[in-house]
């Protein structure tokens, strides 16, 4: 049925489907959670580590969460091996564009050129996909701020929330209900806490095992942050008395 | 007509007790005709690193681009700042890769280490780097640079001393030549911040 058709990335089905594709999709599903939420003065993203073994040396600031150049970062999910790689490219491809035309390079444009690159590994060469999908966090003088999701069969969208990774489904349909335009970025750095703890396989949320930064804009410079631990933790218990209060809210009318 | 005195610069480097400072001029000309008196010959490559460059102005430009570039993504991949003596090496390694076909520029290289060592060294045009321990000279009045630094420079000054040693040997260097002045531009580097000053000169 599939097995004829799945062995090579550049065949259709006769459904009209790219089997190469929607496996590499399906890898990324098993992958860490990343959201991303944009808020009227600022992008958010979220991620969930999923290799927190006590053993483990800390290689680099971040496993999820990378900055690509001074106004453009992203988040990761799927296999990080082929992450590596695809960030290596967009950032040499940003300082390109930084050589070139003297000017920071607008997000949607090097999103696109990154998705060509992703793309072109479903058409022709034989080699598989990247399995990997990205959120990317940006700020340009053309349209603000801004926030893309692209996947490993070169599509790409902006978004205002977006979320990748495993339980993806669930934590987009929070999203859909509890978003609202004109977020500030604490609302939304609650938003984020709350969409991750509803949608995360762990039984208790803690801060070594998420990542948070946020891209803000402050007098004409772009400052990429990621959050401390403490402000982490903060957060979830900001979150955790929240839901704690409701739930007795709720006892109480139903007592009534 | 030779091509390293097309348009004209000085550039002097000095190292002080826990401190350096660099200094360049600021004439833009092509030959005889000046054209600008604020075109940028240093540009900062970390936060207690700077560079300059003399020579051909259109390299100028190029070689500090080109230097932007391999910065921005040293940073991204190492997560700090460059060492002094490391970029260092990666300059000559990029004027070398043009040995048959060289950038016209001569680069000066100012800043201090990660254990607050002062440090400055230059190359020339394809990449031999220098490392002297107390001033470094580039530009078509490098001559007279050296005869003012050698003259003027003692060891283990102070920042304010400094600056004025690095001021006096460039001004009165830049006004001998006639490619090189129109004004001057002083950055002296401590461990905890840059301070920058420009100078007024004869302005011809």
């Amino acid at each position: 049925m599939a097995a004829r058709y799945d062995t090579r990335t550049t065949t259709f089905s006769p459904e009209g489907r790219l089997y190469q594709v929607e496996y590499a999709m399906e890898a990324i599903s098993h992958a860490g959670t990343c959201l991303g939420i944009l808020c009227n003065d600022g992008v958010i993203l979220a991620a969930e580590k999923k290799v927190t073994s006590k053993l483990l040396e800390p290689l680099s600031s971040s496993e999820k969460i990378y900055k690509i150049n001074e106004n453009i970062a992203c988040s990761v999910a799927g296999i990080t091996a082929d992450a590596n790689i695809l960030i290596n490219d967009i950032r040499l491809r940003s300082q390109r564009f930084l050589f070139e035309y003297n000017e920071s390079i607008p997000c949607e444009q090097l999103v696109q050129m990154i998705c060509d690159f992703k793309q072109a590994y479903t058409q022709f060469g034989g080699l598989r996909p990247f399995g990997v999908s990205f959120l990317y966090a940006g700020w340009d003088s053309h349209f603000g701020l801004q926030l893309y999701q692209s996947d490993p069969s070169g599509n790409y969208g902006g978004w205002k929330a977006a979320c990748i990774g495993a339980n993806h489904q669930s934590a987009q349909s929070i999203l859909k209900q509890e978003y609202k335009d004109d977020l500030s970025l604490d609302d939304g750095l609650s938003l984020a806490v709350k969409v991750l703890t509803k949608t995360m396989d762990s039984t208790s949320l803690s801060a070594d095992k998420l990542e948070f930064a946020t891209l803000t804009r402050d007098g004409g410079e772009t400052k990429f942050t990621y959050l401390d631990n403490v402000r982490i933790d903060a957060l979830i218990k900001v979150q955790q008395e929240k839901e704690e209060a409701e739930k007795k809210e709720k006892e109480r009318k139903a007592k009534k | 007509m030779s091509i390293m005195s097309y348009n004209g610069a000085a550039i002097v480097a000095m190292a002080g007790k826990d401190c350096v400072a660099i200094a360049s001029d600021r004439r833009f000309g092509v030959q005889a005709q000046t054209v600008s008196m604020d075109f940028q010959k240093i540009f900062p490559m970390g936060e207690r690193l700077m560079v300059g460059l003399a020579g051909l102005a259109t390299d100028v430009q190029t070689v500090s681009e080109r230097l932007r570039f391999k910065m921005n993504m040293y940073k991204l991949r190492e997560e700090r700042d460059i060492e002094p003596v490391t970029f260092m090496h990666m300059i000559s390694n990029l004027l070398y890769e043009k040995r048959f076909g060289p950038y016209f520029c001569e680069p000066v290289i100012a800043g201090i280490d990660k254990h607050g060592k002062p440090f400055i060294s230059s190359t020339d045009l394809i990449g031999c780097p220098m490392t002297p321990g107390n001033f470094v000279v580039a530009g078509t009045c490098s001559e007279q640079l050296y005869g003012m630094c050698e003259a003027l420079y003692v060891p283990d000054l102070g920042p304010e001393d400094l600056f004025e040693t690095i001021s006096q040997s460039l001004l009165n260097a830049q006004d001998r030549d006639a490619l090189a002045g129109w004004g001057a531009v002083v950055h002296v580097i401590t461990k905890d911040q840059v301070i920058t000053r420009t100078l007024k000169s004869r302005m011809d």
